[in-house]
C-alpha cells in the first residue's frame, strides 16, 4: 500500500501535474480584468475563511475545555477513575 | 478504542478536506485569470539595474524612471534584469513580478484610472536599493 502511494506522489509530481498545467495554459487569450479587483477579492474571500476557521476551532477548544473540566456539575467520571486501575 | 464513536473525527477530516480543496481551486481560478494576457496587449520591456528602471515601447521609444501608457489599453511587461534579483512593483495595480537576469518574466495590467503612480524595486538589490524608484503615468 505504502509503496502504491509512493508511486503515486512520483507520477503526479512528475506526469500529471506538468500535463494538467500544460493543457490548461493552452487556452484562448485572456480577457481584460482589473488586477486590483480579482486579487483583493480573493484576499478578503481568504481572509473571511481564515477568520471563520479560527473562531471555529478556537470556540470549540474553549467549549471543551469549560464541558469536560472536573469542577463541571456534569462531568462523570470514566471508568478508569471508577476502578481506580489504569 | 473499544466502542467508541468516531464519526466527529471523520467529519472534521471531511470539513478540513474540503476547505483545502475549496482555498486551493479559488486560489488557481484567479491565477488562472489574472495571469491570462489579452490578445492585444501592448508590449513594454522593462530593465531593471542598479538602481533605475529602463522602459522601451514597441515603436522602440526608451524611458528610465518614468513610464506613460494609455488608460484602458492593457500592457504586457517583458522584465528582465542587467546586474542582480530586482523585483519590479506598481503597488497601486497589484503589479509585482521578478527581475532576474538571464531570464525575461511576463507580468500584464490595464490601467484604469488616469493619474500617477509609484514603481518600485521590491526586492533588496544593493546599497541605493531604497531609491530605485519610477513614477507611472496613466492618460487619458
Amino acid at each position: 500500500m505504502r509503496k502504491i502511494i509512493g508511486l503515486y506522489i512520483v507520477l503526479s509530481t512528475l506526469i500529471i501535474f506538468p500535463s494538467i498545467q500544460y493543457v490548461f495554459a493552452a487556452e484562448e487569450p485572456g480577457e481584460y480584468l482589473d488586477r486590483r479587483v480579482e486579487i483583493w477579492n480573493l484576499f478578503f474571500r481568504m481572509m473571511t475563511v481564515a477568520f471563520v476557521v479560527g473562531a471555529v476551532v478556537s470556540g470549540t477548544l474553549i467549549w471543551l475545555i469549560w464541558r469536560f473540566r472536573e469542577s463541571n456539575p456534569k462531568a462523570k467520571r470514566t471508568p478508569y477513575e471508577k476502578s481506580g486501575k489504569w | 478504542m473499544g466502542g467508541h464513536s468516531n464519526w466527529p473525527e471523520w467529519v472534521y477530516i471531511g470539513v478540513v478536506i474540503a476547505l483545502m480543496v475549496w482555498v486551493g481551486a479559488e486560489a488557481w481560478n484567479v491565477e488562472r485569470l489574472v495571469e491570462h494576457v489579452p490578445e492585444d496587449a501592448k508590449i513594454i520591456k522593462v530593465t531593471g539595474q542598479q538602481w533605475f528602471w529602463t522602459f522601451e515601447h514597441e515603436d522602440g521609444t526608451k524611458e528610465i524612471g518614468e513610464l506613460h501608457v494609455k488608460k484602458g489599453v492593457p500592457y504586457k511587461f517583458e522584465i528582465e534584469s542587467k546586474d542582480v534579483i530586482h523585483s519590479f512593483n506598481i503597488p497601486d495595480y497589484v503589479v509585482l513580478m521578478d527581475a532576474v537576469p538571464g531570464r525575461v518574466n511576463t507580468v500584464w495590467f490595464l490601467p484604469f484610472d488616469e493619474g500617477e503612480y509609484p514603481i518600485q524595486c521590491r526586492e533588496y538589490c544593493g546599497l541605493i536599493h531604497y531609491n530605485m524608484r519610477g513614477t507611472l503615468y496613466v492618460e487619458g
